[in-house]
């Protein structure tokens, strides 16, 4: 048995001006989850403290939350594993989310995105047209295995940089969906749900990688990729800025070997679009007082021509 | 699932002699050090020379891919990097050094789907041998961060000290693809890594915790949403400020134009914040004595000298 203190928040908006904070005190084995401490401390201590949870086996998605800072589901992540010198073990809510009471918080601008992309199979033709079974393959299925595995526990949400300050993009899990049908050979609604994902700011993906901690390894990073490559594929959105700024980084890195900076953001912005570039022209204007400018016209690195060898060779996929 | 890179991918095990010999490290400092941030590759130039090693620059090395070339075609920047290894195995080099964590990440994922998948490694062949190229896969992708302190060691780092910062109170951004994902990565701990803060105290700075360190610089969505990118970096320097910071050190160059070039256009929604960036090798090159006029310190945004004259570290 260990001694472990609870630090944990309190918040009831329907009382509460602003949260504060209570410290349990409890003595329980160190190997058990800080979900099972929870439980602990609401049976044997203060009945009032909330928290969502159900399965307690990381398959409902209901009980993530900000363990000493580290967003998780509590009854994935052993007490001894997160705490600190102290003893204490800080439990907050997810961030990102508004806190509705304690631990609990309004998941709502998370369901609203995932509702948008109609979570659900939209077949090209009706059932009563084509009566027999629709069949997905062992391999096609395959693709579909790992993101299946979603709980939707939002985890990937509370940690995303972007949404922190753009409640506007989409978030890892409901793009990690899309990938989901626009991959499932059974459903008819490709493109218009590669629109839709497009619309919700699929491009505002930083790729900085905060959404490789799911904890059901849906690894929504690499799946956000798949559905942006399959967007660039089908032709969807094509003259917006993500697509564009793909298309040009590829496109200089065929000519000159490297990445051209001033190519790069003409390009993507557009060469024509006066106000997008009046908008990007101060920074370029305070580096260029610097002297911080990159140069107009890059000198191709020795043997570029083995890099175009490299583009003109794979420019169609060919290895999964 | 994710696996973990073989350890001797990881850290520089096999390497560790000190031998009197100069050592030699292939060197591949990415394309904004050459574009937009020159200051950084000089730098690094003259922290290598005043450690006593020898960076072999990869001149006919590509760009990384920059994680953006994924977003069309997963098999491009996978071969693109498979070339840059093979020029470094050709010179002999299978140390290869960046001073990017975007290059670090997005080469270091290359390396770990080649060195694991026969196919991939095959198909990679494959086409390096139209040109006459070949990976052997013996590259190791290493940041000059990691070299710093598996190969120079801190203590040595401390007896070169010349110019101790004074306790310069310095925030460390580390930029996501040098510790993100773990299973790529995998050097220190990605959830809490301490590799700068035990690099600026090193060099007798007060290294500053805080939230924002592990966080994104936006970089990436600059061009895509520019406000959303600067309140990302308002975000994070607000935080780094309000904790007392008078400076930050990025270890990425796309970090550094990030949190030097937006720190202005957040202020209108996180307050002026107008922490200097050093990059990395700046900074230490500075602590080791080679003189501030020659560290491009002139080309940054915010000007880092004002901090440095405050601290009573330069005339």
């Amino acid at each position: 048995m260990a001694k472990i203190t609870l630090d944990i928040f309190r918040f009831d908006q329907a009382v509460d001006d602003i949260p504060h904070r209570d410290k349990v005190a409890l003595e329980i084995p160190e190997t058990i989850t800080v979900l099972d401490a929870l439980e602990f401390a609401k049976a044997e201590v203060d009945g009032s403290i909330s928290f969502r949870r159900s399965c307690r086996s990381a398959i409902c998605g209901s009980c993530s939350m900000n363990i000493n800072g580290v967003t998780g589901l509590a009854c994935k992540t052993p007490c001894n594993t997160v705490l600190r010198s102290d003893g204490t073990i800080a439990i907050d809510p997810m961030p990102n989310f508004q806190p509705m009471k304690d631990l609990v918080v309004h998941m709502d601008p998370f369901w609203d995105k995932y509702t948008r992309l109609k979570p659900y199979l939209q077949p090209p033709d009706r059932d009563e047209d084509n009566p027999t079974e629709r069949r997905v393959s062992p391999d096609d299925m395959k693709k579909l295995v790992e993101v299946a595995n979603c709980v939707m526990c939002a985890t990937c949400y509370a940690l995303c940089p972007v949404v922190s300050v753009d409640p506007a993009f989409a978030g890892p899990a409901a793009i990690a969906y899309a990938y989901r049908f626009v991959e499932d050979v059974r459903d008819g609604q490709t493109k218009e749900r590669l629109g839709q994902i497009n619309d919700d700011y699929l491009w505002l993906c930083a790729h900085c990688y905060a959404c490789s901690y799911c904890p059901k390894h849906v690894e929504p990073h690499d799946r956000i990729v798949d559905v942006k490559r399959r967007t660039v594929q089908e032709s969807v959105h094509m003259n917006e800025r993500g697509p564009r700024h793909a298309l040009v980084v590829n496109k200089t890195i065929k000519q000159t070997g490297m990445l051209g900076e001033t190519e790069v953001i003409q390009g993507t912005v557009g060469r024509f679009n006066i106000r997008g570039l009046l908008k990007v022209a101060p920074l370029g204007l305070r580096m260029a007082s610097k002297g911080k400018l990159p140069p107009i016209f890059l000198r191709p690195i020795p043997k570029v021509d083995e890099v175009r060898t490299i583009f003109e060779s794979l420019e169609v996929p060919t290895l999964k | 699932m994710t696996t973990l890179l073989p350890e001797h991918q990881v850290r520089d095990a096999h390497r560790h002699s000190k031998s009197s010999q100069t050592k030699r490290y292939g060197f591949f400092p990415g394309c904004v050090a050459k574009e937009s941030c020159k200051e950084l590759f000089n730098s690094t130039m003259l922290l290598a020379d005043r450690l006593g090693i020898e960076l072999i620059e990869l001149t006919a090395a590509s760009c990384c891919g920059a994680s953006v070339v994924n977003d069309t075609n997963r098999d491009i920047a996978r071969v693109l990097n498979a070339r840059t290894y093979a020029q470094a195995e050709a010179l002999g080099l299978d140390d290869v050094i960046t001073i990017c964590s975007t290059c670090t990440g997005h080469m270091r994922a290359a390396n770990k789907e080649l060195l694991e998948s026969e196919e991939r490694m095959t198909h990679a062949n494959a086409i390096l041998g139209k040109f006459g190229a070949k990976y052997e896969g013996n590259v190791m992708v290493r940041h000059l961060l990691w070299l710093l302190i598996d190969d120079i060691g801190l203590d040595t780092l401390r007896s070169m000290v010349v110019r101790p910062l004074n306790g310069l109170k310095v925030a460390p951004f580390y930029g996501c693809h040098i510790i993100r994902p773990e299973s790529v990565n995998g050097w220190e701990s990605a959830r809490n890594p301490h590799s700068l803060e035990d690099l600026i105290e090193a060099i007798g700075g007060e290294a500053i915790d805080y939230a924002g360190k592990t966080r994104c610089c936006g970089f990436h969505i600059q061009l895509e949403k520019g406000n959303t990118a600067a309140s990302m970096v308002g975000q994070n320097m607000r935080i780094a400020k309000d904790k007392g910071a008078e400076a930050v050190l990025t270890p990425c160059p796309l970090c550094h134009l990030a949190l030097d070039g937006y720190q202005q256009d957040a202020a209108a929604r996180w307050g002026r914040t107008d922490l200097p960036v050093f990059h990395l090798p700046q900074l230490v090159a500075f602590a080791l004595g080679i003189p501030a006029q020659k560290l491009g310190l002139n080309k940054h945004l915010i000007d880092p000298r004002v901090v440095l004259t405050d601290r009573e570290l330069i005339a």
